[in-house]
């Protein structure tokens, strides 16, 4: 009896937890044409292209998936550097006063966005790198460098200190010793944070509607926003076809790699 | 998605476990080794310190001005004053509560019910794809998808009618605090993917011997989760529970898109109210009070409820 309760109650749940999904795919590949004005329970035609193509021209979400692939590797790929980078100068060199370096590199992940977004709205505006491509990476980079640092930090202190001892008594210089003996090592840690990364840069939206505008500069879920402001005059189907082609590359990025996104996780455990 | 806390817990964890004794192992120091760091750190730091720590503390500076975008001076504490009195940032701070217990409560819970229900009921292995999926989406893509369901001619009000019910003429969105309430289930659905994942990891961590003895003593079904499946599930539930207020405290894309913090500014939260007072309404100093009040909020809470927990474990 209890065994029946416990299976209901969980395919229960499974349910509500589908019909969202359900609906938004039904409705995204209904056609807008015939779109009835109430949300379709079961598919009517096949527009999916066609309502993809209406989100393409009157937003431009083509644009903001390009810059968004542009601001999500290049970022990413500073910051999971920079980070093995400062890692590796905490773990294992002999900086003097490790934990306050630690402290500085770290502090930016702890605080709310919402305290660095008016002083860089105001000084991007007066360097001329509000709204360019240049100014978003920069920001990207800086905010992903606290967690991937921290997750490369984290791997970095089990590795033994006896294996930078030998290389340093075969006469190995720091600069040699972290291309040829720890970066190789911290590999797996390295990729963990950049699928991580990458995937929180593409899921911004706030960084993208403060410091750009304009539809070839902007980030793809801000043209979403745009998009989904429209949602009376291009209509549902036209919404949701957009919503699912902006958030597919981070859907298969998280579950081809969900041993990575475990891993980010699991230091917490 | 609570990186900082996330980072923050595991420090406190090996804080309290390492004690005071066995500093890590270092090489000596030498000041030509020194100084060899400096490449490392400079760029790591630099970019840091200029687009994250630079602006921190000229929010901090800029919440103790009346700067409006073009003239401003010093004006001490008067901005905290004026929040204190202004009856929408009390609103805001309500909401705001109202995130985190709701954030606390369903997520969490259901999180674990899942987890522990995944492995019992047939089909539960592929089934609990279906609330691992939405984790993956945007906060944006999660408010078109509910926007879609809440608006008064909705996929909701649609269904309530189909069943006879009496569907609320106004939609989901519009009456507080019926808002913020269907905005935190909209929220649940998207952010139970990842207490499910950890809750999972937690169990499989759980020794196959402890629940043996459980079982020889006689203990099943309730009673075993109750009193030895989830003492062991401490650890994991400390980051869960945690990482859920973090977040809580953060929401923006959803209630942005939903209804940009309205009717009015009846749904707001602290996150919500920031933007407007800064970019709606360009009162830069009001809008950096609320940013350093919303972090000084989630500093202290993931801060004092680390020590709490690992106090007393």
């Amino acid at each position: 009896m209890a065994r029946i309760i416990r299976n209901i109650l969980f395919y229960a749940l499974a349910v509500v937890w589908a019909i969202p999904l359900y609906l938004l795919v039904v409705n995204a590949f209904t056609s807008a044409e015939r779109y009835g004005g109430a949300p379709s329970w079961l598919p009517i035609g096949f527009g999916f292209f066609d309502n993809l193509a209406t989100a393409w021209t009157e937003s431009q979400l083509g644009y903001g998936m390009l810059n968004s692939l542009l601001y999500a590797s290049v970022s990413a790929g500073i910051a999971v550097l920079a980070a093995g980078m400062a890692g590796f100068a905490v773990v294992v060199m002999p900086v003097k006063r490790p934990t306050v370096w630690f402290w500085l590199v770290y502090l930016g992940t702890l605080l709310p966005l919402q305290i660095f977004l008016a002083p860089l709205f105001s000084s991007y505006v007066s360097m001329s790198l509000y709204d360019t491509n240049l100014g978003m990476i920069l920001i990207y980079s800086a905010i992903c460098v606290p967690f991937a640092f921290f997750i490369v930090r984290n791997y970095l202190t089990t590795i033994p200190p006896e294996v930078t001892e030998a290389a340093k008594l075969d006469g190995a210089g720091w600069a040699r010793l972290f291309r040829s003996i720890h970066l190789p090592l911290i590999r797996s840690s390295l990729f963990a944070a950049f699928i991580f990364q990458f995937t929180w840069v593409w899921n911004d939206l706030l960084f993208g509607i403060t410091l750009t505008t304009s539809p070839d500069r902007r980030p793809v879920m801000a043209a979403l926003a745009e998009i989904d402001g429209g949602f009376s005059t291009f209509g549902p189907p036209v919404v949701l076809a957009a919503a699912i082609v902006a958030s597919l590359p981070t859907v298969v990025l998280f579950l081809t790699c969900q041993r990575f996104f475990v891993s980010s996780l699991r230091a917490a455990r | 998605m609570g990186r900082g806390f996330i980072a923050m817990a595991l420090l406190e964890k090996q804080r309290t476990e390492a004690g005071a004794g066995n500093p890590r192992p270092r090489l000596s120091l030498r000041t030509k080794d020194r100084l060899s760091a400096v490449p490392f750190l400079v760029g790591p730091v630099a970019l840091v310190g200029v687009m994250l720590l630079v602006p921190f503390v000229a929010t901090a500076y800029q919440s103790l001005t009346d700067d409006d975008g073009f003239t401003s001076s010093f004006i001490g504490f008067d901005n905290y004053v004026a929040l204190l009195e202004d009856p929408t940032f009390v609103r805001s701070l309500l909401n705001t509560l109202l995130w985190t217990v709701g954030t606390l409560i369903l997520p969490v819970g259901i999180g674990l019910l899942i987890a522990v229900l995944t492995n019992a009921v047939p089909g539960g292995r592929w089934l609990k794809y279906v609330f691992v999926l939405p984790y993956a989406l945007s906060g944006t893509a999660t408010a078109v998808i509910w926007g879609f369901i809440l608006r008064s001619d909705g996929a909701l009000n649609q269904a309530i009618e189909f069943f006879g019910g009496d569907a609320a003429a106004s939609g989901w969105l519009l009456t507080w605090p019926t808002n913020t309430i269907v905005m935190i289930v909209a929220s649940t659905w998207q952010a139970t993917g990842v207490t499910v994942i950890l809750f999972m990891i937690g169990l499989q961590a759980i020794p196959k011997e402890v629940v043996q003895a459980g079982e020889l003593d006689g203990a099943s079904g309730l009673r075993l989760f109750w009193h030895v499946i989830l003492p062991q599930l401490r650890p994991v539930t400390i980051v869960v529970i945690g990482m859920s207020i973090a977040n809580s405290l953060r929401v923006f894309d959803l209630i942005w898109l939903l209804t940009k913090g309205g009717p009015g500014a009846a749904s707001e939260t602290l996150a919500v109210t920031m933007y407007r007072q800064t970019f709606i309404l360009s009162d830069y100093g009001a809008g950096a009070a609320v940013a350093v009040v919303l972090s000084v909020i989630v500093v202290g809470a993931s801060w004092f409820y680390l020590r709490h927990q690992y106090k007393r474990g």
